[in-house]
């Protein structure tokens, strides 16, 4: 593959993206549900 | 009732993370997907005729910038929505605020690997063309729509305030789309989404760019069911932590009463 270090790196810039995006909304996710009693928890 | 050193409602806490079965669910199939998605991108497509092998960044590419048009789609609309006074509800709010981050991450992203792209293609990083200066106003934009958000303000106004300019800054998404019709740029047509509904793009590799609008669209409605539970709680802790000062104002008006009273001559 020709310019295999810049194509690896636009899907590691991306997936690895939403990757960390994904891993602060669940870290942040699980410290307020800690926090809240179960009532406020609207999709339970 | 309120926890005085944690500062929330004491009450059952069993659920201890914004996930359910149909979001874990949800989860497993983007994971297979995306690895579907990489393998067919990197390895199972062949190179371009014109584009060789830079034409695996597309894969990526195109789904990023159509997952940040249908952010920012949802932005506007739930915005709409919230003005809209027989549908006026926070819950609306709080899916438009969800949906524009999203969006700007999506974004960022488009951005990024166009740059590669680019770079790659055109021998620049960056010019300003109409595709790509319209999409940098887009990220400028909605970038500004998050920091109004951020600002102090009542609930209500703040929706109110954040809702007007989510369907101003929309605008932009049709001009970002149509900007290689309207100007003529270095940015190549659209591939899938033409006037003329000729796809310039045909087997494995067509399915391969659909296999990436699937996957990325799945993507972007799991962090949204997260992101738009974690406002719901972000609201709820303010909620309570407004209780918890009203609270604590009233025990101290009482102290200053009893302290007053005490003081008092007979």
């Amino acid at each position: 593959m020709r310019d295999a270090g810049w194509i690896l790196g636009a899907y590691v810039i991306v997936l690895g993206g939403i990757a960390l995006y994904a891993i602060r909304i669940v870290t942040r996710g699980r410290s307020l549900a800690k926090q809240l009693p179960d009532e406020d928890k609207t999709w339970t | 009732m309120i926890d005085q050193q944690a500062g929330t409602s004491t009450g059952t806490i069993s659920v201890t993370s914004t996930g359910t079965k149909a979001t874990r669910a949800l989860g497993i199939v983007c994971l297979a997907g995306t690895a579907l998605l990489v393998f067919l991108g990197l390895v199972g497509t062949p190179e371009d005729e014109v584009q060789r092998d830079t034409v695996r960044i597309l894969y990526i590419h195109a789904p990023a910038a159509w997952v940040a048009y249908l952010a920012f789609g949802v932005t506007a609309l739930a915005s709409v929505l919230y003005l809209w006074k027989r549908t006026r509800s926070l819950t609306w709010d709080r899916l438009a605020g969800a949906s524009a981050e999203i969006g700007v991450l999506f974004t960022a992203v488009t951005l990024a690997t166009g740059m590669i792209w680019g770079h790659l293609s055109w021998g620049v990083y960056w010019t300003w063309d109409a595709r790509l200066t319209t999409t940098a106003l887009l990220f400028v934009l909605f970038l500004g729509y998050l920091a109004l958000r951020r600002m102090p303000a009542e609930p209500e106004v703040r929706a109110k305030r954040a809702a007007i300019l989510g369907i101003i800054a929309f605008i932009d998404v049709p001009i970002v789309h149509q900007s290689v019709e309207w100007w003529r740029t270095l940015h190549q047509d659209a591939t899938v989404l033409r006037r003329d509904l000729q796809v310039q793009i045909e087997g494995i590799m067509l399915f391969t760019l659909f296999l990436g609008f699937v996957v990325f669209t799945l993507i972007y409605a799991w962090l949204l069911l997260h992101r738009t539970r974690i406002a719901v709680m972000e609201d709820a802790l303010d909620e309570h932590g407004l209780e918890l000062a009203l609270e604590e104002r009233r025990a101290e008006g009482v102290e200053a009463v009893d302290q007053s009273e005490g003081l008092a001559p007979a």
